[in-house]
């Protein structure tokens, strides 16, 4: 039996993402979708193991705003039900969030938000939490690992008991950090769906659910706020810790709230300084937060990553003078502590401690000399595409022919393993100037496309990933076709969605429950919105580049090329070698050769190495995937590929 | 210390964004950063090297002129408008079949058959086919092949780079076709003085063409377009003398470009060359065009010998009766160093207005008595 499923009562040590996916399970959740994204994945992925168990339906969507839509017809029904997405992803839903916050909710509907302060593995530090203030929802956030599990059952019930989304917001050092939770008892009933709308349109439980009269409605929203607020003001997720007359009150949330309890231990603070964490952040129960601020005339607000907390706090002083007066507020806005980026343990007590006039040598002279002579050991390491990965193949081909073509033309990028052509250029040959939201890409590449009347000559190239062209990519596409967009559409496609684990996708035959369903041919799609369409190996350097410099020359139409070839860490793939690689010691010149090291100055796949003793070219038998292209670009033909045996044998 | 800069950077920014690259393929093939598309020389990645062959070798970087004169040919048969003459001839090959497959008299393809089946050569390059999509040299071994080879086509291909792939073999020996810029570059390395390179000992002949210009393929295949042609459709261009047109031959029959839509497809790069007769081979062979009754000299080439190796297949040709002769009227050889010091005159003035300096000649030395003699005073 999985851990998920112990029984209640026992302890059991949870990944922040598995402590929020048992709160939904102890809340009888029936509806979980997500669209993959780290540091979210694993709620859907450990739900999706327990599914059949527990009649549970859990869906990878397409997309997040298709995700909240599926779960959205689930509480419409009467089930309670999940959508879990990471930071980016409630933009990506916000257009429907909108109008389901104004249409209200049945069954419980808990939209989970895990977000990457720092963006440890994101290419954005985007913050959701505003859009529980914009679209006047209730915002939980957990400050450990239990409140994870026992926060995410409540959040159904709050959802239920005001007929509104709620909105639970993890960090990734909640989601993937793991703690003891004690287990909680699984529902006795399932409920049955049941969708009613012929009551009047002003009842959400039984009239039609939509947004309309407007006003109306969002009166009516507000006023489930007002219940919130009084839920709010008892919840057991708001705490206080510290002295009765502290001389500063620390306000805190999510996994900040731990930053700053070492950070008062670590100055010794603990009789001056009380911390109010908050678990309940929006809207803040004001009674609560009120009675706090009374206590000290130093305020600090410690949060990730903007100054959310801080303005509801300073929002909520300022409508009681005799609450503000007097009062000094510490926070983002004065510059105690960043406005971007992740914080800490250090981080925070730094701010105390220049709050406090403490002096704080954080790290001794001698210990930092030895950090200094330690870090000095560790071999520089680049972000790079691992060995045997097709984007490497496929942008070494993407470069060679925006040479050879000669008009300077470049990749509007996007987002997934790929996108570290852009982040560490080297990983695409320098191609790929831009990067933002999946899909954005095609769209700008369709933008560029259209610039030839202002004197715009490069040829624009697009390339997405095959998770990513079903996630967002097709309106740009179809954009750039319906506009005769000149524009090398190139789908990176590794067959799964492979940066964050090989979640299935529409591409894929088999769903997030192991069930087989229909495949959704991205050739087949592209082909019928009228583009031109040719499937390639990235791995066949010739064919690919071929392909490519004709694309380029031929103008004036959208031309899709896709590079096909599984992931090398793909289930399939991993640690099955196509090809036994070697160096031919005889044939490679080393620095003779006028090469100057093209493999490994400038290909530059892991698994190549100088020999520094031979001056040669070597092959780390280790790290080599046994891919076989680099055999391609050794103008000597000194890198030798020898079919592996049993790759055929075994269909790999 | 300062680093050297990489030869290729340098290529990159003396010849190539000068607009002096010929697209011979000189630079090509030595290594894998650089290579041509189309007919353009493309650099794929910075090679970060200094001393590169490919700057060595490309003829359109500083080299030493008259060293290169003195060190192959003889200083008496100098001449300042077409190079060295040992001997002049108005000729062509005796087989009319060949004559009738080549581009005028066939002097070319019978005199590189010669050089094959004596086993001067093991192998000629030559340019690809008219209908092949990309200009390339090719590498022939069979002599039987050649006569495929044998018309002309009006842009660059990068024949240098063919034989740098060419493969070594012990004693092995190649004859290259070349344009004047093509002779120049195999006349670099042919006296090249590299550690660890002796591949030029194996360039054991180069025919020269004459060359007025040659065109940029990209402009003229839009220029094809309009005509509703393609470069695959055609079988064979030339420059009849005196009407002042591009005969473009096609299956269906030969279509008449104006020069002057063709003038404006001319590669950039020939506007600064000052060699029309591949002064830097061991023979050159053109249209025999001369005089008024152009029409008799159809089908007949002019053959300017330069070498010892030349002047002995010429004879060999003569003698085995490969080649016919006839008698070569003085003002033939008066009219060719007419033009082919126009071609200088104006090539130098250009150079001048690019460089804005008479003291700065770019890839040519204003020392050089060659020179200086055409240079506008």
């Amino acid at each position: 039996m999985t851990r998920l499923l112990s029984p209640a009562g026992s302890r059991v040590l949870f990944l922040g993402n598995e402590a929020i996916a048992r709160g939904a399970l102890e809340a009888g959740v029936s509806v979980a979708t997500g669209y993959p994204g780290t540091p979210s994945s694993e709620v859907i992925e450990s739900l999706a193991t327990v599914a059949r168990g527990r009649n549970l339906y859990v869906e990878w969507s397409v997309n997040e705003k298709v995700a909240l839509e599926v779960a959205a017809a689930a509480s419409f029904a009467g089930l309670r039900s999940m959508a879990v997405m990471k930071q980016n992803g409630v933009n990506v839903a916000s257009d429907f969030l909108l109008h389901l916050t104004a249409s209200g909710t049945r069954g419980g509907l808990v939209l989970v938000s895990c977000e990457d302060p720092g963006a440890l593995s994101s290419v954005n530090e985007g913050e959701s939490r505003y859009f529980a203030g914009m679209l006047e929802m209730p915002l939980l956030e957990p400050a450990d690992f239990q409140e994870a599990k026992d926060m995410t059952k409540w959040a159904f019930e709050l959802s239920e008991a005001i007929g509104n989304v709620v909105m639970l917001r993890s960090v990734t050092r909640m989601s993937h950090a793991s703690g003891n939770v004690i287990c909680g008892k699984f529902p006795a009933k399932t409920r049955k769906a049941v969708f009613r709308c012929d009551g009047p349109i002003m009842d959400s439980q039984t009239g039609p659910m939509i947004s309309t009269p407007v006003v109306a409605k969002h009166l009516l929203r507000q006023q489930k706020l007002k219940t919130v607020q009084a839920l709010f003001e008892k919840s057991p997720f708001n705490c206080y810790t510290g002295p009765a007359r502290p001389d500063l009150l620390l306000v805190t949330a999510s996994a900040c709230s731990l930053y700053a309890a070492e950070a008062v231990e670590m100055l010794g603070l603990q009789k001056r300084v009380g911390i109010l964490k908050i678990g309940t952040t929006w809207p803040l129960p004001p009674r609560l937060v009120s009675g706090h601020l009374r206590k000290a005339g130093k305020i600090l607000i410690v949060e990730e990553v903007m100054a959310f907390l801080e303005e509801n706090v300073k929002v909520l002083a300022a409508g009681d003078p005799k609450l503000s007066k007097g009062k000094t507020f510490f926070g983002k806005y004065d510059g105690t502590l960043p406005f971007a980026g992740e914080l800490n343990p250090d981080i925070v007590a730094d701010a105390l401690a220049k709050i406090f006039k403490i002096r704080r040598d954080a790290l001794s002279p001698s210990y930092l000399e030895e950090a200094r002579k330690t870090a000095a050991m560790l071999p520089p390491r680049e972000q790079t595409f691992c060995a045997g990965c097709p984007h490497r193949a496929s942008f070494w081909s993407i470069h060679n022919a925006i040479a050879l073509d000669s008009r300077e033309g470049f990749v509007c990028g996007d987002i997934g393993c790929y996108s570290m052509a852009a982040l560490t250029p080297a990983n695409g040959y320098w191609t790929m100037p831009t990067l933002h939201s999946m899909g954005s890409g095609t769209g700008l590449a369709g933008g560029f496309a259209k610039l030839a009347p202002f004197g715009f000559k490069k040829p624009v190239l697009t390339v997405c990933g095959d998770s990513t062209f079903y996630h967002a990519v097709i309106p740009a596409l179809i954009n750039a076709q319906h506009n005769r967009a000149d524009v090398t559409f190139i789908v990176l496609d590794n067959q799964g969605t492979a940066m964050t684990g090989f979640q299935p996708h529409p591409g894929i035959e088999v769903n997030a429950l192991k069930e087989s369903v229909p495949a959704v041919d991205i050739a087949a799609v592209c082909r019928a919105i009228g583009a031109k369409v040719t499937v390639c190996d990235p791995f066949d350097l010739a064919a690919t580049g071929a392909v490519l410099t004709d694309f380029l020359a031929e103008k004036g139409l959208l031309k899709v090329l896709i590079l096909r070839q599984a992931c090398a860490l793909s289930p399939e793939k991993k640690g099955k070698k196509t090809f036994e690689m070697k160096v031919d010691e005889e044939l490679c010149l080393g620095d003779a050769c006028g090469c100057n090291r093209l493999c490994t100055r400038i290909f530059r796949c892991p698994a190549l190495v100088w020999d520094r003793k031979k001056k040669k070219a070597a092959i780390d038998e280790v790290v080599c995937a046994g891919c076989g292209v680099c055999a391609s670009i050794c103008p000597q033909k000194a890198i030798v590929k020898t079919p592996v045996a049993s790759a055929f044998a075994s269909g790999g | 210390m300062r680093k050297k800069r990489s030869s290729q950077s340098r290529l990159k920014k003396d010849v190539l964004e000068q607009s002096l690259c010929t697209g011979c393929g000189a630079c090509v093939g030595l290594c894998p950063y650089q290579m041509v598309y189309k007919d353009r020389t493309v650099q794929l990645f910075d090679c970060d090297l200094p001393d590169g062959r490919c700057r060595a070798f490309c003829p359109r970087t500083p080299s030493d002129l008259p060293l290169l004169r003195e060190s192959l040919f003889d200083a008496l048969d100098a001449t300042d408008e077409i190079g060295p003459v040992k001997e002049f001839w108005i000729a062509r090959a005796k087989d009319a079949g060949l004559r009738a497959r080549s581009q005028h008299g066939g002097t070319v393809t019978a005199l590189l058959r010669l050089a094959m089946s004596e086993g001067w050569i093991d192998a000629a390059i030559v340019s690809g086919r008219l209908s092949e999509r990309e200009p390339e040299g090719r590498l022939i071994d069979d002599a039987g092949a050649l006569a495929d080879y044998a018309r002309s086509r009006f842009w660059a291909a990068p024949t240098v780079a063919a034989f740098h792939r060419a493969p070594e073999g012990e004693g092995r020996r190649i004859g290259v076709v070349a344009t004047p810029c093509q002779a120049l570059a195999l006349a670099k390395i042919r006296t090249a003085k590299i550690d660890g390179y002796d591949k030029g000992k194996t360039l054991s002949l180069v025919i020269g063409l004459f060359c007025g210009w040659t065109l940029a393929l990209e402009p003229f295949q839009n220029l094809l377009e309009t005509y509703q042609l393609s470069a695959a459709n055609l079988t064979g261009m030339d420059i009849p003398a005196g009407k002042n047109i591009l005969e473009l031959h096609t299956a269906e029959g030969p279509v008449n470009v104006p020069m002057a839509e063709v003038d404006a497809c001319v590669r950039e790069a020939c506007r600064y060359c000052v060699d029309s007769t591949a002064e830097f081979a061991d023979l050159s062979v053109g249209a025999a065009r001369y005089g008024r009754n152009s029409g008799e000299m159809q089908n007949w080439n002019q053959v300017i010998v330069r070498s010892e190796t030349g002047k002995k297949l010429v004879s060999l040709a003569r003698s085995r009766g490969i080649l016919e002769f006839r008698e070569t009227p003085q003002e033939a050889l008066h009219e060719l160093k007419n033009a082919a010091a126009e071609k200088k005159k104006k090539a130098l003035a250009r150079i001048i207005a690019k460089s804005r300096s008479p003291q700065n000649l770019l890839y040519l030395n204003p020392g050089d008595t060659v020179v200086k003699k055409y240079l506008k005073t």
